[in-house]
Formats: C-alpha cells, sequence, structure tokens
C-alpha cells in the first residue's frame, strides 16, 4: 500500500496494453484483414484552387478487378465541419478543389495496382482558380474568395474583451508591442492514417480508423451516410498517436464506408505517408502581435492581442482552435484588463487543426515578450513569472474559476533543480537557459457528449470488465480506466478486462482531445466501480452478518474492518448475487462541472472547464554560431498534474512532450512549400527527433488533487509540451542575446538573429503586424 | 511480372513462398505470412516502424526486395517471446514504460535486441547510436533508453 493508503493507483505499474504491443500483437487499423476485402485510393486535387468543370470515370470503372468508383455526385452532398456554422466541407469535393491534395474520387478494386492504374483512367476536367497561400494574403480585399459565404476569406472571428484595457494601459509603466510569427507544423504520429469499413446487409456498417471519439466519428458518418447512428459501429483498434490529429472528421472514412455500401464488401484504405500529412490534418501557422502593458515590478495590467491563424481550405475545429491559444495564456497568467481577437484565416493551402503545441506564435510570445519586459524593468525570468502567474482560488478573465493551481510551485522547482538563477546571470557565451509556463483545459463545454458513462459487469469467476467509452491514442488511458478501477473493486489489475472505444457497445465519451480522458472517463468509471463495489457490499454484508459500510474490497476478498481473516472470496459474493437475481452491475457518469452556455464565438465567458493543469518547463542550450545548429543540454519540467495515477506514465508524457513541443516544435519542425504545394510532406525532409538528438530530461511531478479530478487527477503532460516551446525559445534567444519572434529557431534564423544583432531590446525580425479587422457579417 | 520462388527461415520455420520480384519484405511478411507486428510508417526507409532482423542484423523490410532475403534468416517481433516469457528488450520496454501508442514499438525493440546481442553491455552513446533510425513521436526516447539498459543489465 502507498503512503497515500492506495494499493493501485499511484504506482508506476506496467501499462494493460504494453504486453500485446511489444509482441507485435495489438492490431491497428492497416493490420486487419477481412474476407473479400478490397483495397480503395483517392484521387486527390492536383491544382490548390480550382473549379471542376467535369469527371468522367467511365474508363476506371470498366478496367477489370475495378468494384466501385466514386465522387462528389455520389454523395448526399453533406458537409462537414464541427460546428452547425462551420460546415463547409464537402467530404468529396462536388464543384471545387481548395487545396492541393484536396479529395476528387475514390476507387475500391482487388489490389493496390489495380486501385492506382483506377486512379489514372479517371479523367476530371478543371479551371483553375487564382489561389492565396498566407493570411495577409487572404484578407487582402481583391484576394481569391475560397468559400463564397465567407468575405475576405475570414473563416472565424472571436473576440474577447475584459476589462477596461485602454485605461489600464495609461496606467503602465511600460508598453510594448511586439508581432511574432510560427510556420506550420504537423503531427507524424508514427502510423498513418488508415480506415477499413465493413457494411452488412441489415444497412449497419463497422468502421474501424485511428480516432480520438469514436462517437463524433460515428454521428458524422450517420449524417454523411444518411444512416441511422445505431448502425453506425465505430470499432475498437489500437492507435499509433493522435496529437490532436485524429480529433476530426476526415473524407477518408465517408469514401471508405461510401465504397464499402456500394460494393457490399469490406474496404480497407491505408494513407501514405504524405496523404498522412496533407489530408489529415496540420497546425497552424500563425501570426500574433502582442501590446503588453505593466507596472514598474513587471505585473501586467493590460493586454491587447491580434492573431492570425492561417486555416488552410476548411474550417476544421475553427472557433476552437482560433480561441485556445489566448484561453491557455489566460489561465496561466494574470491579468484584470484583456483583449484578444482572433481570426481564423482560409487559405489555400490542407486543412489545419489543433496539435500538441497548437499556437506557437501565441505562447512563445508572450513569454519571449516578458523576458524582454524582465530584462527592460532589470528583473530576472523567474521573478516577472512569479509576480504574474495563476494562483488557485481565482478566476480567469473570461470566468473560468480555478479550484487547484500549481503553477508557482512548478516554478519554483524547475528554477531551483536548474539553478536557473545562477545559470542566467552567468551568461556564458552562446549558452543560453530558458523559462516557459503555460496551462491547458481538462476538456471544452460540449453538450451531450461531454460528459463520460461506463458500466463494470462481474464474471462469475470474481473477475470484472469495464465498459467506457473512453478511447486510448497511445496516452495509456486504458491503463489509467484499469487502474482506477482495480482501486474501487479492490481487485489486481489483470482480473479486469476493458472493452472500450466502441459505439456500438460503450456508452458516450467526450473524446481524448481537450485532455478530458483522465477527469471525466476516469471519474465515470471510478463512479461505476464504486456503484459496483456499493452492490457487492450489500450482498456480503448479509453473508458476513456486518453493515456494508463496514466492509473492505482488497486482493479479491471482502471482510469486515480490521478482521482480514474471516474474509470471503469475491467470487463467492458475486455467485450468491447471481443465484439471487442480482447480478452485480455498475453504473457511473461523471458529466463536468462547465457552463453549457459558454459559446466560443457568440458567448466565450463562463466555466470553460472544470480543472486546468500548469506546467513550467526550463531548457538549457548551447548554439553553435557558425552553423546555427543548437544542442538541448538538459531540461527541467514541471507540472501539476494533480495527482498521478501512474507515475511512469505521467512522466512518459512529460518526456514525449518536450521531445514533440521543445526539441522537435522549436528548433526544426516546419512545413515547406510552393505554390501550395507541401514540400516537405514526408519523415525524409521533414525532420522529428531522433534519440540522439534529445537531451536529459528532468520531470517533477507536482500534485495539488483537484477537488473534481479522481482521486484529484487532472491531465498529465500538455502544459509541458506547451511551455517547452517556449522555454526552448528564450533558452535559445538567451544564448544569443536576441529577441526571436520566428518560429521554429531553424539554423537560418538562427545565423540571421546572430547577423542582424542591433542594439535595444527588441525582437530579431521586423513583420507586419496583426491588426483587428473589420467583419462582414456573414451572409446567411 | 512472373513470381519467383522465395526460401528462407522466418523466426525460426522454414518457409517458401512465390512472390512477385517487386515485392518488398514487408509486404511479404504482412500480406504473405501475416506477420504485422512488421509496420509500415513511412514507406520509404525513413522511420524505421518496418525493422526486422536479417541474420541478426536490423534491416528496413519496406525497402528491402523480398527476394533478396533469399536464404536468410529473419526476425520480426513476433519471434522474439517464447513459451517462458518475454524476451528481455520486450520485457523491459513493458516494465520500463518505454511502450506508448506501440507503433515503433516492433522495430525499436528489434533494432535493441541485435544491439544487445552484438555487445551486451552498451553505452549510453552506443544505445543511441544504434536506436536513431527508429523514431518514436510518443516517448521522447527518455524511457526507451531507460529500457535498453535495464534489459543490458539483466534487470529486466
Amino acid at each position: 500500500m502507498s503512503e497515500k493508503g492506495f494499493t493501485y493507483i499511484g504506482k508506476s505499474v506496467p501499462r494493460v496494453d504494453s504486453h500485446a504491443k511489444a509482441t507485435g500483437e495489438a492490431v491497428f487499423t492497416a493490420d486487419l484483414q477481412l474476407p473479400r476485402m478490397l483495397v480503395a485510393k483517392v484521387l486527390r486535387s492536383p491544382y490548390p484552387h480550382a473549379r471542376i468543370l467535369n469527371i468522367d470515370t467511365t474508363r476506371a470503372k470498366a478496367l477489370k478487378g475495378v468494384h466501385a468508383v466514386v465522387t462528389g455526385r455520389d454523395t448526399a452532398g453533406e458537409k462537414w465541419g464541427v460546428f452547425r456554422y462551420t460546415r463547409d466541407q464537402q467530404l468529396l469535393c462536388v464543384d471545387k478543389v481548395r487545396y492541393v491534395g484536396d479529395e476528387v474520387a475514390a476507387v475500391a478494386a482487388v489490389d493496390e495496382e489495380t486501385a492506382m492504374e483506377a486512379l489514372r483512367l479517371i479523367q476530371v476536367e478543371y479551371e483553375e482558380l487564382p489561389a492565396v497561400f498566407d493570411c495577409h494574403s487572404a484578407l487582402e480585399p481583391d484576394a481569391p474568395r475560397i468559400h463564397e459565404e465567407f468575405p475576405r476569406n475570414i473563416n472565424v472571428a472571436v473576440k474577447i474583451d475584459v476589462g477596461d484595457v485602454e485605461s489600464a494601459f495609461k496606467q503602465c509603466a511600460l508598453v510594448r508591442e511586439d508581432t511574432f510569427v510560427a510556420e506550420e507544423d504537423s503531427y507524424f504520429m508514427t502510423e498513418p492514417y488508415a480506415v477499413v469499413a465493413n457494411s452488412h446487409a441489415d444497412g449497419s456498417v463497422e468502421v474501424w480508423m485511428p480516432n480520438a471519439s469514436p462517437h463524433t466519428k460515428a454521428k458524422a458518418l450517420s449524417n454523411a451516410l444518411r444512416l441511422p447512428l445505431s448502425k453506425v459501429n465505430v470499432r475498437k483498434v489500437t492507435i499509433g498517436g493522435a496529437f490532436g490529429g485524429r480529433s476530426d472528421v476526415f473524407p477518408a472514412e465517408f469514401i471508405t464506408c461510401l465504397l464499402s455500401v456500394r460494393c457490399g464488401r469490406p474496404v480497407k484504405l491505408v494513407y501514405t505517408r504524405e496523404e498522412n500529412t496533407i489530408a489529415t490534418r496540420m497546425g497552424h501557422a500563425m501570426i500574433t502581435t502582442i501590446k503588453t502593458g505593466v507596472d514598474k515590478e513587471g505585473r501586467v495590467l493590460a493586454r491587447d492581442i491580434v492573431s492570425y491563424l492561417d486555416g488552410g481550405a476548411y474550417s476544421s475545429t475553427g472557433p476552437i482552435a482560433t480561441s485556445v491559444p489566448f484561453l491557455c495564456h489566460e489561465q496561466t497568467y494574470r491579468m484584470d484588463n484583456v483583449r484578444f481577437h482572433g481570426y481564423r484565416v482560409y487559405t489555400n493551402k490542407p486543412v489545419r487543426g489543433m496539435i500538441r503545441i497548437h499556437g506557437r506564435s501565441f505562447a512563445c510570445g508572450i513569454d519571449t515578450q516578458l523576458d524582454m519586459i524582465a530584462e527592460e524593468l532589470g528583473i530576472d525570468p523567474v521573478t516577472i513569472r512569479l509576480r504574474n502567474a495563476r494562483r488557485p482560488g481565482e478566476s480567469t478573465p473570461t470566468g473560468s474559476y480555478v479550484a487547484s493551481c500549481g503553477l508557482v510551485e512548478c516554478i519554483e522547482k524547475t528554477a531551483e533543480r536548474s539553478d536557473f538563477l545562477k545559470k542566467y546571470s552567468e551568461r556564458k557565451p552562446n549558452c543560453g537557459i530558458g523559462m516557459g509556463l503555460n496551462s491547458v483545459q481538462t476538456g471544452f463545454p460540449l453538450g451531450i457528449r461531454g460528459g463520460s458513462q461506463a458500466f463494470v459487469k462481474f464474471h462469475e469467476d470474481g473477475g470484472a470488465t469495464v465498459i467506457s467509452g473512453v478511447v486510448d491514442n497511445g496516452q495509456g488511458n486504458d491503463n489509467m480506466l484499469v487502474q482506477i478501477a482495480a482501486e474501487e473493486l479492490g481487485l489486481p489489475m489483470e482480473d479486469i478486462r476493458l472493452v472500450s472505444a466502441d459505439t456500438e457497445v460503450t456508452p458516450t465519451d467526450a473524446g481524448s482531445y481537450s485532455m478530458i480522458s483522465t477527469f471525466g472517463g476516469g471519474n465515470a468509471v471510478k463512479r461505476a466501480a464504486a456503484d459496483a463495489r456499493a452492490q457487492i457490499f450489500e450482498v456480503a454484508s448479509e453473508m458476513l452478518e456486518a453493515d456494508p459500510d463496514d466492509l473492505v474490497a482488497k486482493n479479491r476478498k471482502i471482510f469486515v474492518r480490521g478482521a482480514p481473516a474471516s474474509a470471503i472470496p469475491l467470487e463467492k459474493v458475486v455467485r450468491k448475487a447471481l443465484l439471487m437475481g442480482r447480478p452485480i452491475m455498475g453504473r457511473g457518469s461523471f458529466n463536468p462541472d462547465v457552463d453549457q452556455r459558454r459559446e466560443w464565438i457568440t458567448n466565450p465567458r463562463g466555466q470553460l472547464s472544470q480543472a486546468f493543469s500548469f506546467g513550467a518547463t526550463v531548457t538549457e542550450v548551447e548554439v553553435d554560431p557558425e552553423t546555427g545548429m543548437v544542442k538541448a543540454r538538459k531540461v527541467t519540467c514541471a507540472q501539476d498534474c494533480g495527482f498521478a495515477l501512474n507515475p511512469m506514465v505521467v512522466e512518459g508524457q512529460f518526456e514525449g512532450g518536450v521531445a514533440m513541443g521543445g526539441q522537435g516544435g522549436m528548433l526544426g519542425e516546419e512545413h515547406r512549400w510552393h505554390k501550395g504545394h507541401v514540400l516537405n510532406p514526408s519523415l525524409l525532409e521533414y525532420k522529428i527527433p531522433a534519440i540522439t538528438d534529445m537531451p536529459e530530461i528532468e520531470p517533477i511531478i507536482v500534485e495539488t488533487i483537484d477537488p473534481g479530478g479522481p482521486y484529484g487527477a487532472k491531465e498529465a503532460g500538455m502544459s509541458i509540451a506547451m511551455s517547452a516551446a517556449q522555454a526552448y525559445a528564450n533558452a535559445v534567444g538567451n544564448a544569443l542575446g536576441v529577441y526571436f519572434n520566428h518560429f521554429p529557431l531553424t539554423p537560418e534564423r538562427i545565423l540571421a538573429g546572430i547577423e542582424n544583432k542591433k542594439p535595444g531590446i527588441r525582437t530579431v525580425f521586423d513583420f507586419e503586424p496583426a491588426r483587428v479587422l473589420e467583419v462582414e457579417p456573414r451572409k446567411p | 511480372m512472373k513470381k519467383q520462388i522465395l526460401s528462407l527461415t522466418v523466426n525460426g520455420e522454414e518457409v517458401e513462398r512465390a512472390v512477385l520480384p517487386y515485392a518488398t519484405l514487408l509486404e511479404f511478411l504482412r500480406e504473405d505470412l501475416g506477420l504485422t507486428g512488421v509496420k509500415e510508417g513511412c514507406g520509404e526507409g525513413a522511420c524505421g516502424a518496418c525493422t526486422v532482423l536479417v541474420n541478426n542484423v536490423p534491416v528496413r523490410s519496406c525497402i528491402t526486395p523480398a527476394l533478396e532475403v533469399d536464404g536468410c534468416s529473419v526476425v520480426t517481433v513476433e519471434g522474439l517471446a517464447t513459451a517462458e516469457g518475454l524476451h528481455p528488450v520486450q520485457q523491459a520496454f513493458v516494465e520500463r514504460g518505454a511502450i506508448q501508442c506501440g507503433f515503433c514499438t516492433p522495430g525499436m525493440i528489434l533494432s535493441a535486441k541485435s544491439l544487445l546481442d552484438r555487445n551486451p553491455q552498451p553505452t549510453d552513446e552506443e544505445i543511441k547510436t544504434a536506436l536513431a533510425g527508429n523514431f518514436c513521436r510518443c516517448t521522447g526516447y527518455a524511457k526507451i533508453l531507460e529500457a535498453v539498459r535495464t534489459a543490458a543489465s539483466g534487470q529486466g
């Protein structure tokens, strides 16, 4: 038993899914093999913007081995969008293509070679249209309009205005404005996207695919295929990473289902690495102009921020993506007066979604500018952060109460363990140290799909099965559910089986995006297991002639507290319950305490999330001034995760966050372009960190025991991924005595920073700022 | 194109199959033999997910023609565990939390096994060099390094 009195939770136990993953037994989507299965391939637009005049599929259909060819004409014309008001993406293009890679047609054939040959035989007539590839050009009044109903290509406009920003600026001892730019980054989860669909004679269809919310996928597919929701069965499958890139709905699953329905046979579509990059999601490019005013101690009195997000061709999670960088920031730092204008802008580029370090230019901009202000005022980076850091019991500017917050402890611990102030003042040539802070949510108001439910059933041998809608993308959610159930039921983890993420069987869950799985799904399973335990105690109390309140469940036994010697086996209680006609069936549900009236655009105020995680990262680097290459020496990171249900898993999330957010995200990950074509869609040209790139990482777990979380747990690791990017940015700048404002920090930009070094506290590059836009009301 | 006969040993068993001359080792193992523990992450030899051992040397099966390994001994992740249990490298990966999504795991484990077979007591630098061609997007590699150290010290 651990010091906190727990048997299974709070311990670094191996994950329940790791054995099957170590032996190759774990089945990913592309591994599925069904009888008579066909292979699907997708024909994509070669143009960034063009009208489709005609599609001739006659020759493709006539090819031997081809079973179906579909185009936009074969669809019901339904458009996908996360919100009713952002439905802008035809799942197979009907009239127009809007980026290089947009889905135009698809085939199902007996094998890959035949499917590829069929694609070659499809003739598409296009009329090329002028295209735009960046926010400033897309916003020009005479820019080509990508979606007719969106003037100036403004897809989403978010406005938040709290306090009196203008008056507050007048009270400030120092005001500065800087502009920060970040280019597009990508997920590069190791598993390329894949879908298997199997339609049945009863009108139902089974679908397997990597996903971050089986229930959301099923709902979208039911709309697009015009099938009852209860006939779209998204099945559980092992998922090879997500990082935000599996949250949305893609044409791939719709196309595969459509082909399967057409052929009456199972169909498999496996994306190439390039397709995974271009035709699922990538990260937004972003321009952020930040004006900050502080008092002479460096406390932020007012902030005014304008962001342009390059959203690509379609909305995706648009309103959320536009808001989240601001929301993370308002959770992290105290401010009474703050204004934010966020614009997501359409361009003729692939569709952008939320990524692990979504909003690099925003978060890194805030922390870089904070260091600039600190230098102007003669304050060190740690002190200025401590003066502005969020404390528990406070509310964010948009009205979220923060019940638990260990941000100050995170700052203090990372600063102390890294010996920050000493290293910062020593200033060794080309060596730098930097700190970043961030905070993330545990879920958003998501209406009827915002909560989670679970069941626990018992087998005759005393083993249990947990049934939950929570999906595991690789972060360890399956294990989290089992570990929690084990604790509540007093059963070893190996006695508990899990059935999850299957929309036919498992109840609703919010999905693994927005970091809610532990908080929502974990709480639901905890309650279901507690309910089952209460039923067990009810039956056992009769057998033991004791009050149910005096009973203990431990190690497959039930006994009266203090009398383990007279324990009865759990198996016996379960069988007795069956005999009595009272089978043990635990039921639990959890709905987070959020303000369901909160809306991203029309009402951005109220409780956003029930709990927030907070993190601080310190990075130490050495820069080679000849080559512009950066060697990260050491990363010290601390996150308030509420309670570490499994410290080894939590550390793994921190370490992964450092790799993707800091090492990769800040030192090199970026897409390069030529007229809407991605020049580096594959792993040969887009460099993600290898083991040889990684610095030593010291993870520090901070626990604040959130009052709403399961055993106090919140989420594990996202605040580190975000703050790591900020820490890397500041460390590299610190090494060279400059302030970078163009991310990621590639060798070219670092060398430019050295060459363009100018006196004064200023950013390296001059960019056109993002300014407030007049937004015309949308035509209905 | 006409198929040709490929004879080899896979996970200790002798196998003889007719394969297309342009079939990759990855396709042969996954599609003909059903060894789906061999993963395709990029199809161009960049990510290392498809790593298998050919005569105990790590090879990227996605860019290796199947016929090239005629007469060789091939080991995939399915060939490591025995009736007694997991291979020490597998065991260490499980116990040290070196596995998250698991897609890179088979290739990573095989690269690590090959290293330890050649060099039972590697330094951290030697471990990193041996695994430099296997990308992992989840773990940040810290727990993977720890797992290989554990397997090397025989404490797995």
